[in-house]
């Protein structure tokens, strides 16, 4: 820092970097253009040798095929529905959990913790057939109760958002009850608020687990206009009308939604993923 | 002190307790129904011969011996899955760590370079499954490249030997950039003094690397391999959309294989996987959930 000079050996170094970067994020960024442009072309020049680096002609044909033949529409309204009501499910019943948990005081409190914990080893796939004859039992199996209710509350939220509450003052709390608040209106009046940066959290991991979910919906759901987005999106990869236009054009139709939120609350993901992992 | 009498007793207890266990009883339920019976209810049919259809019978640890002795494709499915997760292993994190160190850098667009390696793991996996379906095509980008390197085609999907490494590649691509972003928030909050006080010892940027910015990550590089390995473990999705499992099994994965088993409506045999899957895991769970908890 004391010289302002900069070494040629410096600039090849940064001239490195720069080219490191750019290349590697091309190959991020390549795969996603393809597909857009594929689904803006028609379908005879989908495979053309060379590559057709842009549509030419440009064509929106794929787009009025899907959107008329498939109800992609409705997988987009399933996925948001369902994405959304599990998500509230979350943040409602984690947190009040979360909060009993980790601020009041109650018989068998570290043992039923602990046992909740021992679940978080099993894989998922353990339970996937017994839960599927619950819901067959019940004719929940093709309905959206399938895909809601068994996810209204996970052992992870709760844990996460346990972390939070633990840091709100006790003092704090028995200031509400001494007002005369019931032990709810604490947790919604003066837990909860101070709750919110964790809650941002484990929105948007709940928002992306749920929206994102493929083998559950797959396997529970038969009725094609109950189908989420990614379980639409294979079925129209699978059938052999579809061309590679059509898929690309689902595929794009698929993705933009999330891209979207993500590009406009980016800060938010990313400290919301990492703080799974570096939450000390 | 003298006791009250039971109905007090009890009274007081409801009155004091109540709430603490309203609070926490939809979570209990939903994990007593979706959970705790469940995993004693597929491990009880891991011992039945158990079509879903029919009563079950039981069979003891046929449905296991099964797997082991008697079933090549259950053993390939297993081997299968063992190289999908050693290469996604060998390939994520340390690319994961090579982009944190380059963004780490005083880089301008970082955040640009951030998004570009995030994108995928935001994305879907039958998204980005299905994109690379296009790409990996007899006559797809990657071939054009291929032939125009002067090469012959390449079956990415098609030949058999091949069509695992492609579901990896396509995995790692879509998945690396998870652990760009938890290796870079962890570089960033590594003390700068550390790095001060270590270019005043004259030590080399690999020096500062070696000694300083690996040792301060070794907790979230354990975490980084752990939660892969038990994620990839569990791989479906790529499966199912890219190869269904072929061609001729050289991608079917364990829990593909389970899907498969559930479709034919073989649930003893299905759960008997299941369990096989957990017993892999369990170790590598035990120290995930030994790193949830001993922060507790």
């Amino acid at each position: 820092m004391l010289t302002r000079r900069t070494s040629p050996k410096k600039y090849f170094n940064r001239g490195l970097l720069y080219l490191l970067l750019v290349v590697s994020s091309l190959l991020m960024i390549i795969p996603f253009y393809w597909s857009v442009g594929t689904s803006l072309k028609l379908e005879r020049f989908v495979f053309a040798s060379p590559p057709q680096w842009w549509p030419a002609p440009f064509s929106l044909e794929s787009y009025i095929n899907i959107l008329t033949r498939i109800p992609f529409l409705n997988y987009f309204a399933n996925s948001v529905f369902v994405a959304v009501a599990t998500t509230l499910g979350h943040v409602f019943f984690d947190t009040l959990a979360a909060y009993a948990f980790a601020k009041l005081k109650f018989p068998g409190r570290d043992k039923i913790f602990f046992l909740f914990l021992i679940v978080l080893m099993v894989p998922s796939q353990v339970n996937l057939i017994p839960v599927y004859r619950i819901m067959n039992s019940l004719h929940w199996t093709d309905t959206y109760l399938a895909l809601i209710v068994p996810n209204l509350t996970s052992v992870f939220g709760i844990f996460m958002m346990r972390q939070f509450m633990m840091s709100i003052p006790g003092e704090l709390l028995d200031s509400g009850r001494i007002d005369g608040c019931t032990e709810f209106q604490v947790f919604h009046k003066i837990a909860l608020p101070l709750a919110i940066p964790g809650i941002a959290t484990l929105v948007i991991l709940t928002f992306m687990d749920r929206w994102n979910d493929f083998l559950w919906p797959r396997i529970v759901l038969n009725s094609e206009k109950l189908f989420t987005l990614p379980v639409g999106l294979a079925q129209l990869q699978m059938k052999n009308t579809s061309n590679e236009a059509q898929i690309m054009a689902g595929t794009v139709l698929t993705a933009l939604p999330m891209i979207i939120v993500f590009l406009f609350m980016q800060r938010q993901f990313i400290e919301g993923m990492t703080a799974g992992a570096l939450k000390e | 002190m003298t006791v009250a009498p039971y109905p007090d007793r009890v009274r007081r207890f409801v009155r004091r307790y109540s709430m603490p266990y309203l609070f926490i009883a939809v979570p209990v339920l939903s994990i007593i129904v979706f959970l705790f019976i469940p995993m004693i209810a597929s491990f009880w049919w891991s011992l039945n011969d158990f079509s879903g259809i029919q009563a079950a019978t039981f069979v003891g640890l046929k449905n296991y011996i099964q797997l082991f002795t008697a079933d090549p494709i259950f053993i390939k499915t297993l081997l299968n899955t063992t190289l999908f997760v050693l290469m996604g292993m060998g390939i994520g994190p340390s690319l994961g760590m090579l982009t944190a160190l380059l963004l780490n850098q005083k880089v301008r667009f970082q955040s640009v370079f951030r998004t570009a390696y995030y994108l995928p793991v935001m994305t879907s996996l039958v998204v980005v499954s299905t994109i690379w379906v296009m790409l990996y095509n007899q006559n797809g980008l990657l071939n054009s490249l291929v032939t125009g390197l002067g090469f012959t085609k390449v079956g990415w999907l098609s030949d058999p030997r091949v069509a695992l490494v492609s579901v990896a590649l396509a995995s790692v691509w879509q998945g690396f950039g998870f652990e760009t972003v938890i290796f870079l928030a962890a570089m960033q909050s590594i003390p700068r003094e550390l790095y001060e006080a270590a270019m005043m010892d004259g030590a080399n940027p690999s020096q500062r690397f070696w000694y300083i910015t690996l040792p301060s990550l070794r907790h979230v590089i354990v975490f980084v391999y752990i939660y892969g390995i038990i994620g990839s473990y569990q791989v479906f999705d790529q499966v199912y959309v890219m190869t269904r499992g072929g061609p001729v099994y050289s991608t079917s994965t364990i829990v593909h294989y389970l899907f498969t088993k559930f479709m034919d409506l073989r649930l003893g045999y299905a759960s008997a996987i299941a369990y096989v899957l957990f017993a892999i895991l369990v170790i590598f769970s035990f120290i995930q959930w030994r790193f949830f908890t001993e922060k507790n």
